[in-house]
């Protein structure tokens, strides 16, 4: 256990998986494909947090599972932590990152023809890559569904761009 | 460490509390109606367990119920799988380096993408190794 790959294997690995689910298998249907994807993250979030676990004293309450996914687990996942938690004390939470790791390599529009687009311009998004960055996102949803689901939280998680690369995460316990 | 026949029972429950692995792992000979009685006890003990779980953050419990010469000692996952062991008394620090090396174990049973979480464990490979370390901490 702990042997690491290259980050740029997992975006691949990401965007090839989103690119297969919404373009082959369920070209039709984004709300199945959605549905997919998301339930391939729930299981890797629900086994990543059994790993990351391991090491450290368990949860005596739902705050603390909270704050270890903000901290320790986006930190194993994306290097760094949640920048901004928010919640009503009703049982949603936000978590607001600034910069995610995973929309951040995204280009918009294939019809321009320009070569480096590496950071998104988001003043100008159109439907259809607004329609295919969201299905980025429902993979990080099922990781923290997973995860959260695995600590004994079970949650619905949804996920709003309105302005790239920040990325709110809302989390809601019935 | 003395020479003498060990009971040891082992089971691991899922948080849904079911068993999803057993295996008697002590070194006396087997008998058949002294291992259903092993399992009995380490059910009865759940509920023990079920409020010792929530009163402390670790996940090595020690000792939680005995029965005649018999102790469980019980260890608790993040995802509240629970590890028990029925034991006539040994070391503690022996049993939780046994519970430690099994969790590392049971992770990498988890992290396999076919294995359906609360589901029984059924790989020969874990139960090798499982009775292995058994052998080498209690």
């Amino acid at each position: 256990m702990g042997r690491e790959v290259s980050e740029s294997c997992v975006d691949g690995v990401v965007m090839e998986m989103v690119a297969a689910y919404c373009g082959r298998f369920y070209a039709a249907k984004p709300e199945l494909a959605a549905g997919r994807i998301e339930a391939i993250g729930f299981q890797v979030g629900h086994q990543l947090s059994e790993r990351y676990t391991m090491e450290r004293p368990r949860f005596t309450d739902h705050l603390e599972a909270i704050k270890f996914i903000c901290k320790d687990f986006w930190s194993e996942l994306f290097k760094k932590q949640i920048d901004n938690l928010k919640t009503n004390h009703r049982g949603t939470f936000v978590l607001q990152d600034n910069h995610f790791r995973w929309l951040t390599r995204v280009s918009l529009d294939p019809a321009v023809e320009s070569t480096d687009a590496t950071e998104n311009d988001s003043g100008s998004l159109g439907d259809s890559a607004a329609q295919t960055t969201s299905m980025l996102l429902y993979f990080p949803c099922g990781l923290i569904r997973g995860a959260l689901t695995n600590l004994g939280i079970p949650c619905a998680v949804s996920a709003d761009m309105s302005n790239l690369p920040a990325c709110e995460l809302n989390h809601s316990s019935p | 460490m003395s020479d003498m026949a060990s009971t040891a029972c082992f089971v691991i429950v899922s948080k849904n509390d079911i068993p999803i692995y057993d295996a008697e792992v002590g070194s006396a000979p087997k008998k058949e109606d002294q291992a259903y009685q092993h399992q009995f006890i380490l059910h009865a003990a759940l509920d023990v367990v079920q409020d010792l779980a929530w009163a402390t953050s670790a996940m090595f419990l020690k000792s939680v119920d005995r029965f005649n010469d018999l102790v469980v000692s019980v260890y608790v996952t993040a995802g509240h799988t629970r590890f028990m062991l029925l034991h006539d008394s040994r070391s503690e620090d022996g049993i939780k380096s046994f519970f430690q090396e099994v969790h590392e174990l049971y992770i990498k049973i988890f992290l396999n993408p076919l294995y359906l979480p609360g589901s029984r464990i059924t790989s020969s490979h874990f139960n090798t190794k499982v009775r292995a370390l058994a052998r080498k901490y209690l």
